[in-house]
């Protein structure tokens, strides 16, 4: 036992730039005290197992599905959230400081904004010039005078916060759009506390759940008079946007429903969701979209965003929107060097958290200073757009600056010098062992009931490496959780556990968004799909690679029978069936492959994987850990190489089984882990219905036409090896292979979780429970009725007749039968999107 | 003067319109020369949730929405207005240089001049350049007093440039009009106040109508058959004067205010947003008929 030594000195190699502010030790190289509890524990745990604990974090972050998307990616794709473990940690003292501040702050912008769409008195007594107000492009006229209840505009608040070369935390930019991190912060709490326990035990660290109690107060108080327990909904742009991921998980985490613009209508000067069971009247919206975007009427015609009308109900104070929108006017650094005075004029207050010094190129002075020092400043568009970003003066040629002062000289009002702080540095775990490297944090308030609430805590970020610096929403960097020590004791524990039970306190009902269901309902149907192809694709491969028989006169036509047949089924045409088939059904491996892990070809595996994973993750809120996991797990079978060299039919058996046991996951734990909601009742019709119609087409392209006995008996083998039947079937009935028994086992036997005749029972019964479904002694609804007719006609089903072949070779009745269940298959499946999944054509101007 | 004025626009779409929202800048705001008598639209099919406010601007918008499934849609709007024209033609030859005025817009702290201030800057569809200042330039010599300036600006404006429905659309930039001299009356407005804004002053957009049928003996005034767009530049103790630089004169009891804003984004008669409908025909038709002085 060492716990009572006190590290002295830094770890060994953390080696500092000479003019850097490190923020764990002091220039004698002495670790700050608020640092001590935390760093013994580091230097007991040692730089390797640190490492070791860095790469379980990155795991877990992982396993959660944690990403931060980025934008341009032709494939969508999101990138992992990049987390260092060791935590920035802040005194108790210093935090008082940075509290009272960031409460300053927030009540400061928060008369601001109720100013600029009220009496703007600001730009009338020129505290702000008119330019940087009426001239922005975060301005909204079409929202002056809309007020939220209550003395709370700005419900949500972030700040970007950098400590300087002389130590003092200086505010770099204010969010107030719809500021995103908070449940990054969350994330990182969880994982962090979790690799680290016992650091994050010793060291008395402020928890962050209140924060987010707070803020359901805040919202649920600024509901329209009228809603007595308000509905609260957290509007996203989508699967697209880069942090998609923290909608979806603030959404379940906070149990709002998470909606896309096009769950939405407005319609009688409300604002409602289509739900599955019919419009339910909204009365908050957490909004993550632009505020520009939010209202084709009104703001932007070709937003596909928003939703029409929805600034005529928020003026008529019949839905609050947080942040308001227009909130976005805030964000213009121009507004940075007149806070000052605006604090003295509305709070007779100095500020205690200062912006960086800011010249706004507005002014002449302040003008000619920019120009003359760009080399040394932050340059930022008052406005950002595509294309209008900050840059670093000092990382631009002499050309791009000179370029940079035209477009300044040219229109002078739209840009800001600000000073370019060096970062203060914080230690980072790396292969090496630790690194300094510049940090910033982004702090979070709330409007609460009783004022405002800082997170105790935030988003830290550093760079990416050594000697890097660091722009506020710079791509790349890795996120830090930021400890800040209680001055006084805390509750014992933060884990999953304790903020699954503050979900219980704030609940919410779950009115599920017709959006929802239809996406679920197609994972389900994507993922059966998915498994069905690959069942018979590797039974061909089998039988073609692993067991071949090539004395037996059949075998060559039965293998073509299911070439066709793979064709066919997946849908992935010419294939097997054009024009140069001949020579495809004599070297079929390369096509198989394609049809395997083809990506870009439609009906391919790797496509259906790709269609479950992209609609799965446009409903990430349903989705607990576990099964997301297993997602994530099917979107790394994508990423396999479409070439597989020598033995590759070997090799494509070995990952076919490796994605029937994925897919067997996500099939078993959505059986077993979630709950009977509307949700899991569309995921499974979806997968009923398509395995339904899989199986009726794949015996009616094997068995429709009557082969000679030796192929029949070989192709009824590969059906019973398809459907996982084989060995139930040599249990029942003789070990040849004959088609009534086989047909029996696959059209008609309940007690099969893979006959026809088990897939609409199961429909049967969930249909039923549809939220339209009859009630009591009303007539059958039209879903219902598909389904009693197609279990009908499976009771009343003759084998014998089935078995009949006309002069054709053609067995007529089994094809005739199989093709009516297929109509009504169809038909239930039109039902239901013409019943629960109705869209509203898309917005158009008038 | 009194008036009646019916403005119908015109929608057939090829396929069914679901639902549509819309807002509607149709009925005349009330000023100073200017008194509204009485105003309703008539909307088909019939709208739900009508409500009729003032915009940031003070111009009267009407939001409505339709449920009903419709193929056509037709708003028209039927107001009365009596128009004092004597109010506007004052003889202001005499009056304060543009560079004092220039000076008062930045100093005055009276609501008028501080509201004025908002209509010296830069808007979506005009962005002061030095080309636009340089043609002003022959108006604006030193000292010249405001008034007389902006009189030869929209003189020279209508003698240089050619009315063409053809050149421009709705998006066209004022730079393109400036450079071909072509453009219909609502790209001179747009010309005119780049012009004035570039010299600090306070330009804005004003929508509206003008008398169809001219008395006898008087020429039909162009723009007469639909909307109608000037342009009205601040004055310090006079208020708001109109140029017209397509009829090349100070409006007087012939010209009809329905709204003003910093351009024609600001004052769109009829926008909205339309669920379904495809492709549609538009039809707009403004009939200004005389009821007397």
């Amino acid at each position: 036992m060492n716990t009572q030594v006190t590290p002295a000195t830094a770890p060994l190699a953390y080696s500092l730039g000479e003019d850097d502010y490190d923020e764990m030790i002091d220039s004698q190289g002495q670790v700050r005290p608020h640092w001590s509890a935390l760093m013994q524990e580091v230097e007991q745990l040692g730089s390797a197992e640190m490492e070791v604990r860095r790469k379980e974090a990155l795991k877990l972050l992982h396993e959660n599905g944690v990403t931060y998307n980025v934008y341009g990616d032709a494939g969508g794709s999101s990138r992992p959230w990049q987390l260092d473990p060791v935590p920035l940690m802040i005194s108790g003292e210093e935090w008082r400081n940075i509290e009272a501040g960031l409460l300053q702050r927030a009540e400061l912008l928060n008369m601001i904004l109720a100013d600029l769409y009220g009496p703007r008195e600001l730009t009338k007594k020129n505290l702000l010039p008119d330019e940087l107000i009426y001239n922005h492009g975060g301005f909204l006229r079409a929202c002056d005078q809309i007020k939220l209840n209550g003395h709370h505009q700005l419900m949500l608040y972030a700040a970007d916060l950098a400590r300087g070369p002389d130590r003092k935390m200086w505010v770099i930019s204010d969010r107030t759009q719809a500021p995103s991190g908070a449940g990054y912060a969350l994330e990182n709490r969880i994982v962090v506390s979790r690799v680290l326990p016992n650091m994050f035990r010793k060291t008395h660290t402020h928890r962050l759940a209140n924060f987010f109690k707070s803020m359901h107060d805040g919202l649920t108080g600024i509901a329209p008079p009228h809603a007595e327990s308000p509905r609260i909904v957290l509007l996203t742009p989508g699967p697209f946007n880069e942090t998609y991921f923290e909608h979806a998980y603030l959404a379940s985490f906070l149990g709002y429903p998470l909606v896309q613009g096009d769950d939405l209508t407005v319609r009688d000067g409300h604002v409602w969701l289509k739900s599955l069971t019919g419009l339910k009247r909204v009365d908050v919206i957490i909004r993550r979209v632009d505020d520009t975007y939010c209202d084709p009427l009104e703001l932007l015609d070709e937003s596909r965003l928003g939703v029409a009308g929805l600034l005529e109900v928020a003026r008529r104070g019949n839905v609050a929107i947080a942040n308001p929108l227009g909130s976005s006017i805030l964000e213009n650094p121009g507004i940075q060097p007149f806070l000052p005075g605006i604090a003295q004029h509305f709070l007779g207050e100095t500020l205690k958290l200062q912006s960086a010094a800011t010249w706004w190129c507005g002014q002449p002075l302040e003008m000619d200073y920019v120009l003359a020092n760009l080399e040394k400043l932050v340059i930022k568009p008052i406005y950002r757009s595509r294309g209008n970003i900050p840059v670093l003066g000092h990382l631009l040629s002499q050309a791009q600056l000179a370029d940079l002062r035209d477009h300044i000289r040219a229109n002078p009002a739209f840009y800001v010098g600000q000073e370019y702080l060096s970062f203060s540095t914080a230690p980072c775990v790396t292969a090496q062992g630790f690194e300094p490297r510049k940090v910033m944090l982004r702090c979070f308030a709330t409007a609460g009931r009783n004022g405002y609430e800082i997170m105790p805590g935030g988003l830290s970020s550093s760079a990416p490496e050594k000697g890097d610096m660091l722009i506020s929403g710079q791509e790349g960097s890795i996120s830090k959780d930021t400890w800040v020590i209680a001055l006084e004791p805390q509750m014992k524990y933060e884990s999953a556990r304790n903020i699954g039970a503050s979900e219980t306190i704030i609940g919410n009902d779950h009115a599920l968004p017709s959006r929802a269901a239809d996406n679920i309902y197609w994972v389900g149907r994507y993922a059966e799909r998915a498994e069905s192809s690959i069942r018979l694709l590797r039974t061909t491969v089998k039988k073609l690679y692993i067991n071949p028989n090539n004395d037996d006169p059949d075998y060559e036509e039965s293998l073509q029978c299911l070439f066709r047949g793979l064709t066919n089924l997946t849908g992935t045409w010419p294939g097997f069936q054009g024009e140069d088939d001949a020579a495809l059904l004599k070297s079929p491996e390369s096509e198989l492959i394609s049809v395997a892990l083809d990506e870009q070809r439609s009906g391919s595996i790797a496509s259906l994987l790709r269609n479950a994973v992209r609609t799965g993750y446009s409903v990430r809120d349903l989705w607990s850990t576990d099964i997301w996991r297993v997602m994530e797990d099917m979107d790394e079978h994508l990423a396999q190489p479409r070439q597989l060299g020598e033995n590759a039919l070997w090799k494509l058996q070995e990952i076919l089984d490796n994605q029937i046991s994925t897919l067997s996951a996500f099939s078993g734990l959505s059986m077993e882990n979630m709950a009977r909601s509307n949700g899991w009742l569309f995921l499974d019709i979806g997968r009923r219905l398509e395995r339904a119609m899989l199986i009726i087409s794949m015996l009616r392209n094997i068995l429709s036409t009557q082969h000679r006995d030796g192929v029949e008996a070989q192709l009824i083998e590969s059906l019973l090896d398809t459907s996982d039947n084989t060995i139930c079937y040599r249990q029942h009935y003789r070990s040849y292979f004959e088609l009534s028994a086989a047909l029996e086992l696959l059209l008609f036997d309940t007690s099969n979780p893979r006959s026809l005749a088990f897939q609409i029972d199961c429909l049967k019964g969930h249909v039923s429970k549809l939220p339209n479904a009859r009630k009591g002694m009303q007539r059958l609804g039209a879903e219902e009725r598909l389904m009693v007719e197609a279990s009908s006609m499976l009771d009343l089903a003759n084998l014998n007749d089935l078995l009949l072949v006309s002069q054709d070779g053609i067995r007529e009745n089994l094809d005739q039968q199989l093709s009516r269940l297929y109509y009504l298959l169809n038909t239930l499946s039109d039902a239901i999107t013409a019943e629960y999944f109705r869209h509203d054509s898309s917005p158009q101007p008038l | 003067m009194r008036y009646r004025i019916t403005h119908t626009t015109d929608y057939e779409y090829t396929g069914l319109v679901g639902h549509s929202y819309n807002e509607a800048r149709l009925i005349p705001r009330e000023c100073r020369h200017q008194q509204l008598i009485s105003a309703h639209l008539e909307i088909t099919p019939k709208e739900t949730d009508f409500r009729l406010r003032e915009d940031f601007f003070g111009n009267k918008i009407a939001y409505f929405a339709i449920t009903e499934p419709h193929s056509t849609f037709t708003v028209t709007a039927i107001s009365e207005v009596e128009v004092f024209g004597n109010d506007r033609q004052l003889d202001l030859s005499r009056s304060t240089s543009w560079e004092e005025v220039k000076d008062i817009l930045k100093r005055d702290k009276h609501t008028e001049v501080l509201d004025a201030r908002q209509y010296t800057l830069d808007s979506p569809y005009i962005i002061t350049s030095p080309d636009l200042a340089a043609y002003a330039q022959p108006s604006f010599a030193p000292g010249r007093p405001l008034f007389e300036a902006v009189h030869d600006l929209m003189q020279r404006i209508h003698n240089d440039f050619t009315f063409d429905p053809k050149f421009t659309t709705l998006s066209t930039p004022v730079n393109t009009v400036l450079e071909h001299r072509r453009g219909v009356c609502q790209d001179f407005a747009h010309l005119a106040i780049g012009c004035v804004r570039s010299y600090g002053l306070a330009a804005r957009y004003v929508s509206g109508y003008i008398e169809t049928l001219p008395p006898p003996g008087q020429e039909k005034l162009v723009g007469s058959d639909a909307s109608h767009a000037w342009f009205s530049v601040y004055l310090p103790n006079v208020g708001w004067m109109d140029f017209d630089p397509t009829n090349n004169q100070i409006p007087g009891d012939q010209h009809i205010v329905v709204a003003w804003g910093r351009g024609y984004g600001d004052v769109t008669p009829l926008k909205g947003v339309v669920f379904g409908g495809l492709d549609h025909e538009l039809k707009v038709s403004v009939d200004v008929a005389r009821l007397g002085p």
